[in-house]
């Protein structure tokens, strides 16, 4: 368990700057996501704590020493790639064995944490295949169980699941959270989902064309995004976004005024763009809180079983939001929906930022 | 994935038994056989003949020599057997080829894991293209420019004196001592391209991350090269090792351009022999026996690189 | 196969009748002699033979000199030998056991040859078993060259005339440094290995000596001993060049003729080799040094395939050859001696120092030749490059390598 400070960070490829000082503090023990689309400098950082890229420039510390200049096996960390990356002609055992072997741990504790490791991965009745032999989730329990074994005080996960199919990342999910409470080591995992993201992360760190957008918790980064991105990024269906102008107390969305105590920093008169998450949006009928209602015909409704996604369009832009899954709902129909404006957002049209 | 490969080939040994019946009967499986007909003729012409004749030599007395040679059985190769001349060139001919073949690994797959790093694309084009430039001389004109190297005033020799490392001009191929060393040195470095060029293709699909994921672990650059290169080339090594066997152990321009087989005969080799035996000694019965010996050896490494080849398919 | 083919075929096979339905003998001549020098004077000199016999026609099959013997033997062994074969004395014992030449006394007898028998170079025409089996198309001696320019360096005036100052002058040139050596020793075990008849021999021949007694290896005399001596000798003070063991016969030529040697022993045609590469010192030729004047002599030789069908045409191109204008014609384009010494008369050597000392050598010294009889001469030579091989390299005394080779020698012809 270690904590890890990343101050200033830099990648530079030739003249081309592809991280802009990034900063990270992530405390011992702590599950961090870097989330981000791809290209967003996610991997690039991960890699550079690994000790896989070189640092153009500021420093990662892993515990209390800057590991800058360290080799990967001097740094105590251990890793899981995307594709495994497991050794094809080593059996599961060796595979896992391999690093202890190099360390020059004698045969009998080697033994002993890898069958251990294998217990708790289920992983033991595979031990002499070779990972020709085995399926996509058991070649990433023997990645994980690779990097378990070395005892390391950090993980660094390299979308480990983007090779699995959507019900084995589910599980898969489910066993890395399972392993973190239970070893309790400090993690850094990279994802482009924001799905593992928000079940996984202690901390979220999104980002964006090679800086930070916003790093906080799962319920900080989702509820109180800080820019455009962010709430754009993090939910699924994503935030309704569009573009608003103020008036007094209400914003007119195309011929559509609604009604909104505006944030502080917005002025009567200001353009802006406006969020609302579809989980915001609900048929009146369903909506127990005081909201604003307006009416609107179905354009389209997909239905997601527990619940339903309703399209609909208001002052010329398309909305999503939510129905019951039981919900009698049909296409062209015209309803209520309640906009629940409490939990709206307005971001700078310019910056993205948050106005507040 | 060798089973499939036996099922898909036309299976010869009773196949071809009945590809005259087959053709008789005009069925459609004829049709294939058909087209390889001159194929087989030729090589049938090219191989089949001269292999035929040459065994057939090794079974008389000296043929060519004389207008009636005579079926003397095996005596040829009871004498070739009790030559000790026959034995050294056996003996000559193991270090040179293992000895050649070692050169080729070693110096092959150390140009290819330096040509496949990270440079420059261009310059790596241009290393990669010089690198193979040894593969396309003739042996001729290798031997020649090596004599000129490897001459008491060549510039090896020049070049070690300049450096303080030999106080008189070294005599590379003349001396007994010195000579095999030479040759194989002009063998390795004429035959290493074919090893490096194999190799390169197969550490260009070696994936990256087993590096990255072995550098984590704590290998360092033997590690690698061990636990990842090499388990991942054996494939390739294998079947080469055993073409660059072949092809070394039957070699004969470049060793009777360079030494002869001298000095003595402290570089005769097999195919050395065999060609004095027939064109300077004009012993040709005995020069076929050798040659047979030569083919069976060359045989059983062949049969090993097919065994190989058809498994890996 | 359809009848199209087949006509095709018949008018194919028709229209290649014309091409042998001339009543001309053709007759293949193999050698190597146009492809060491004179090519066009060859070709010149058959279409002249062509021309005056329009039913004979010659064909000029030109290899290299390594190449010519192999392919005599194999030829002769496929049946498809040609008619007029250029042959090297040192093969004529090997060629006779296989029976690949037919004896030449009857048409050496013959009243309407171009030449007369008794005006050849005798060596080539001597009997053996009772026949003669070949003639001489060019003779040469072996000789000394010198590099003066060298010589003169190291503070001397003249080539040398004996042992003593050819082993003075040759280790005080390779004093002079800069990778000069005083003589090349070429005794590479390459193909042909034939640094024994290069150099020993020759020395041997003007110290009186021989090697061979009849048709017998006579290899441990002490005149053999004492050339062995001789080369040890130069090797070991340094005259020589370093690297005899892997030192070829033609490497020896074009260091000389580069200047990085004092010292050639070779045939005298190597004079041409020395004028037509402009080499940038003085040169001269000089009979081998020893106590006596004798030379080993060599030359291109002609002889008639066992096998052939055409005997007479091809003799009749053999007499052609030896008449006195074709045959100064020859010496000319090789920069050696006619072997009809008639042509001598038509032989001008318009003031030229080199062929004129050529000319007084053959005149006035003693030819030996003991190759043309010697049984295995070939690989003969590879047994006498090796024991030398290993005297040089310090491993046996000369007397032991005379002995040597002469056991094994004898154990080679048994």
């Amino acid at each position: 368990m270690s904590n890890i400070e990343i101050r200033d960070l830099v990648k530079r490829y030739g003249t081309v700057e592809a991280l802009h000082a990034i900063n990270i503090k992530i405390e011992p023990g702590e599950f961090a996501v870097l989330v981000g689309p791809s290209g967003c400098g996610k991997s690039t950082t991960l890699r550079m704590v690994a000790g896989l890229e070189t640092i153009s420039g500021g420093e990662i510390v892993i515990g209390d020493r800057v590991v800058n200049g360290l080799r990967p096996k001097e740094r105590g960390i251990a890793m899981v790639f995307q594709n495994y990356a497991l050794y094809p002609s080593k059996t599961v055992y060796q595979n896992m064995a391999f690093s202890l072997k190099l360390s020059r741990v004698p045969k009998d504790v080697i033994d002993q944490k890898v069958r251990a490791v294998a217990e708790i991965l289920e992983l033991t009745e595979l031990l002499e295949r070779k990972p020709g032999a085995l399926s996509g989730g058991q070649r990433q329990r023997v990645a994980m169980g690779r990097a378990i074994v070395r005892d390391p005080k950090v993980f660094l996960f390299d979308e480990p699941l983007s090779n699995l199919d959507a019900k084995l990342r589910g599980q898969m999910r489910v066993e890395i959270k399972r392993l973190h409470q239970r070893l309790k080591n400090t993690i850094i995992y990279v994802t482009h989902d924001q799905v593992e993201a928000m079940t996984l992360a202690d901390r979220i760190v999104v980002m964006r064309d090679g800086h930070i957008e916003q790093q906080g918790t799962p319920d900080e980064i989702f509820h109180d995004p800080a820019s455009e991105f962010v709430a754009g990024f993090m939910g699924s269906p994503a935030m309704n976004l569009v573009k608003a102008t103020a008036g007094a107390d209400a914003i007119t969305i195309g011929d559509t005024s609604i009604p909104w105590a505006l944030p502080a920093s917005i002025s009567n008169g200001d353009t802006l763009t406006f969020g609302l998450r579809p989980e915001d949006i609900r048929p009146a009928i369903d909506a127990s809180e005081v909201s604003t209602r307006l009416t609107v015909t179905l354009e389209l409704i997909e239905q997601l079983g527990t619940e339903k996604l309703i399209y609909f369009t208001v002052g010329g832009h398309s909305f999503v939001g939510k129905a019951e899954g039981r919900a009698d709902l049909r296409v062209g129909q015209s309803i209520e929906v309640a906009f629940d404006m409490v939990h709206a957002y307005g971001f700078s049209p310019n910056s993205g930022a948050r106005l507040r | 994935m060798a089973m499939e490969a036996q099922g898909q080939g036309p299976n010869f040994s009773t196949r071809g038994a009945s590809l005259f019946q087959a053709i008789r009967d005009n069925s459609a499986g004829a049709t294939p056989y058909l087209f390889l007909l001159p194929c087989l003729v030729i090589l049938g012409a090219l191989l089949g003949v001269p292999l035929y004749k040459v065994v057939e030599y090794s079974l008389f007395d000296n043929v060519i020599i004389k207008p009636d040679p005579i079926f003397v059985g095996l005596d040829n190769y009871s004498n070739l057997l009790s030559d000790s001349g026959f034995w050294s060139a056996l003996l000559n001919t193991g270090i040179f080829t293992i000895g050649s073949v070692l050169g080729h690994l070693v110096v092959g797959m150390s140009l290819a894991m330096m040509v496949n790093a990270d440079i420059h694309p261009r310059a790596r084009t241009i290393f990669r293209s010089l690198l193979i430039l040894p593969w396309i001389f003739t042996a001729a004109v290798v031997a020649l420019n090596w004599q000129l190297l490897l001459n008491p005033f060549g510039v090896i020799n020049y070049w070690l004196g300049a450096a303080g490392i030999i106080n008189e001009p070294l005599d590379w191929l003349g001396d007994a001592n010195l000579a095999m060393w030479s040759l194989l040195l002009i063998s390795t470095w004429r035959g290493y391209p074919f090893i490096m060029v194999s190799f390169l293709s197969g550490l260009q699909s070696v994936p990256r991350e087993l590096y990255e994921a072995a550098e984590i672990d704590g290998a360092n650059f033997f590690h690698k090269f061990w636990h990842v290169t090499v388990p991942q080339l054996k494939p390739v090594i294998y079947g080469v090792v055993l073409l660059d066997l072949i092809w070394t152990f039957q070699l004969f321009p470049l060793v009777w351009l360079t030494t002869g087989g001298g000095p003595g005969r402290v570089t005769e080799v097999l195919s050395t022999l065999t060609y004095r035996l027939a064109f300077v000694d004009f012993q040709f019965s005995q020069a076929a026996t050798a040659a047979v010996s030569i083919l069976v050896i060359s045989a059983a490494f062949t049969i090993l690189y097919l065994r190989n080849e058809t498994r890996n398919k | 196969m359809s009848k199209k083919l087949i006509k095709a075929m018949a008018v194919a096979a028709i229209a290649m009748i014309p091409v042998q339905s001339f009543a001309q003998t053709k007759i293949e001549w193999l050698q190597w002699f146009a492809a060491e020098a004179g090519a066009d004077t060859y070709n010149s000199l058959v279409s002249e033979f062509e021309a005056a016999n329009p039913d004979i026609k010659i064909e000029l099959v030109n290899q290299p000199f390594g190449k010519v013997r192999e392919s005599i033997v194999t030829d002769h062994a496929i049946g498809i030998s040609a008619d007029v074969l250029g042959l090297n004395m040192p093969w004529t014992k090997e060629f006779l056991d296989i029976g690949i030449l037919a004896p030449l006394d009857d048409y050496l007898g013959k009243a309407d040859n171009g030449f007369s028998k008794d005006q050849l170079v005798q060596a080539p025409i001597g009997e053996i078993d009772g026949h003669t089996w070949m003639v001489p198309l060019t003779a040469f001696p072996f000789v000394l060259h010198t590099n003066m320019t060298l010589v003169k360096e190291a503070g001397f005036e003249h080539p040398p005339t004996n042992w003593d100052e050819l082993k003075e002058y040759a280790t005080a040139i390779s004093k002079l440094g800069d990778g000069i050596s005083g003589i090349g020793l070429p005794f590479s075990s390459q193909p042909p290995a034939n640094g024994p008849i290069l150099t020993l021999l020759p020395l041997l021949y003007a110290h009186g000596g021989h090697s061979m007694n009849g048709t017998t290896p006579d290899f441990d005399n002490p005149a053999v001993v004492e050339t062995l001596q001789l080369l040890n000798d130069l090797n070991a003070s340094g005259a020589a060049a370093p690297g005899a063991a892997s030192r070829t016969g033609g490497v020896d030529v074009e260091e000389f003729v580069a200047g990085r040697t004092g010292f050639l022993i070779s045939p005298a045609a190597h004079s041409a080799n020395v004028r037509e590469r402009g080499a940038d010192f003085e040169y001269a030729m000089t009979r081998v040094p020893g106590d006596v004047n004798a030379y080993r002599v060599h030359g291109f030789e002609l002889g008639i395939s066992a096998n052939s069908k055409h005997k007479d045409e091809a003799w009749k191109f053999i007499s052609f050859l030896l008449g006195k204008q074709a045959n100064a014609k020859v010496a000319h384009a090789s920069a050696s001696l006619p072997g009809n010494l008639e042509a001598l008369a038509d032989f001008n050597t318009d003031g030229d120092e080199v062929l004129a000392k050529q000319m007084d050598i053959l005149s006035n010294d003693t030819p030996v030749e003991e190759l043309r009889q010697a049984p295995k001469a070939t690989a003969s030579w590879s047994i006498m490059t090796e024991e030398i091989q290993a005297m040089l390299a310090g491993n046996q005394t000369p007397e032991a390598t005379a002995a040597a080779v002469q056991a094994r020698w004898l154990e080679l012809i048994k």
